[in-house]
């Protein structure tokens, strides 16, 4: 699991949803929860919160043009690349974060990526877990 | 309902300290006391059992007074209807297993309830050899066995298995999960062994330097409830097995097991058997329907 440090900065409700936004470094990350600052306190603007993200729903992209729904995204190095036959370990670095992303080998020798190439790291609002 | 309100100074090893709780507890309920040691949760134990007296206080069980400092009721041990394990409880070494049990029973009570023990904690092959000649383990389900032959409404635990192997460890808890439900006891346990207190209790509650916490069920107070997945289940951890650059967990949760891939620094955390808390958010599961 990849946990980031943030704040959380916007939080907009509807019903039983929450958009929150919060800040980690220089980007704006946002989670949509089945919670609301009724029912939980830590929904809090100003508070600390731990985004929390799976190694396996970090998408990539090099030289991304272009529209993309993705509304999380945050430019990274590549630390490390670590190949198996149909999985790879992608080691980045955001903000001098260490950000896990595990996507195909057939991936990896698409996009021809190397240790030293900048990258987005991108996760879908769905995807992200908050925790205090 | 137990309902239970005490007040004491007790002298800590860091000096000083007031223990001030206010409990209410559901009867049928396992709940564990959970906390590093001196924090008073031994303390709390005794005055249950009427063994220690604090300043201020009440103590309700199921509608009977057992303790009301201000209208000077206070029950004897030996009225109040509990088994109490301890982690070295003594067994009588001139006694065998049977005798020992025989020995707990009150005046006049019939001692089926001694077979119905040896039979649910299967002691049969033990019975008549003495306490001297058991392990560890044997021994202590004896001394559970033996905190049941009165019947009691409440069972007391303090930190029952700590002295004994893991394996031998689990197999225990086995039982106090069996005997708990087969005679509807109000139980509470004593533990600073977090996957004993996930795996035993229903409610947990975490006591520090005399005082509540917080209290809750196990996945609320430990991590669960300050997590936004809404996918969420505790589970035991059966087998970890790498593949490639990912690693493959198996995790037990109830009667399904399910897998979960995870990394390998992950993995080096992990181990089997491990309690775990699987969580996903609340969009990812699909769902179909089958009926």
């Amino acid at each position: 699991m990849n946990i980031l440090k943030g704040e959380i900065t916007e939080i907009e409700s509807q019903g039983n949803l929450s958009l929150v936004k919060i800040q980690v470094g220089q980007t704006v990350l946002k989670s949509i929860v089945i919670e609301t600052p009724a029912t939980s306190n830590y929904l809090t603007r100003g508070n600390p919160v731990n985004v929390l993200f799976k190694e396996t729903e970090v998408v990539i992209g090099k030289d991304i043009n272009g529209h993309i729904s993705l509304q999380n995204q945050l430019l990274c190095t590549i630390n490390a690349i670590e190949k198996g036959k149909l999985l790879s370990k992608l080691t980045l670095e955001y903000n001098s974060e260490k950000i896990i992303s595990i996507i195909t080998t057939g991936a990896v020798d698409q996009l021809s990526l190397q240790k030293g190439d900048t990258v987005m790291a991108m996760v879908k609002t769905n995807e992200i877990m908050l925790s205090t | 309902m137990i309902q239970l309100s005490l007040y004491k100074k007790l002298q800590a090893n860091h000096g000083e300290m007031i223990l001030d709780i206010d409990i209410q507890i559901q009867s049928g309920r396992l709940v564990a006391i959970y906390g590093e040691s001196g924090a008073g949760k031994t303390s709390i134990l005794r005055m249950l059992a009427g063994l220690f007296h604090p300043e201020k206080g009440k103590i309700i069980v199921n509608n009977q007074t057992w303790l009301d400092c201000s209208e000077a009721i206070n029950l004897k041990p030996q009225k109040r209807k509990i088994g109490y394990v301890f982690q070295d409880l003594a067994l009588f070494p001139n006694m065998s297993v049977r005798e020992n049990l025989l020995f707990a029973l009150d005046k006049g009570q019939k001692s089926d309830i001694v077979d119905e023990l040896i039979s649910i904690m299967e002691l049969h092959k033990l019975e008549t050899r003495s306490p001297d000649t058991l392990s560890g383990g044997q021994r202590q389900r004896v001394a559970l066995a033996r905190a049941l032959v009165k019947q009691p409404d409440l069972l007391l635990l303090d930190e029952p298995l700590s002295a004994i192997d893991h394996q031998m460890r689990s197999k225990l808890q086995d039982y106090i999960l069996e005997v708990h439900k087969k005679f509807q006891l109000t139980t509470i346990l004593v533990s600073h062994d977090i996957t004993e207190v996930f795996k035993l209790s229903d409610h947990i509650i975490v006591l520090e330097n005399g005082r509540i916490q917080k209290q809750g069920s196990p996945s609320e107070v430990f991590s669960g409830k300050n997590m936004s997945g809404k996918f969420q289940f505790t589970g035991d951890i059966l087998s970890i097995e790498k593949e490639e650059v990912v690693h493959i967990v198996s995790v037990l949760i109830g009667n399904n097991i399910v897998k979960v891939i995870v990394t390998e620094e992950e993995a080096n955390d992990l181990s089997v058997g491990n309690k775990v808390i699987v969580a996903s958010k609340a969009f990812n599961p699909i769902i179909r329907r089958i009926g």
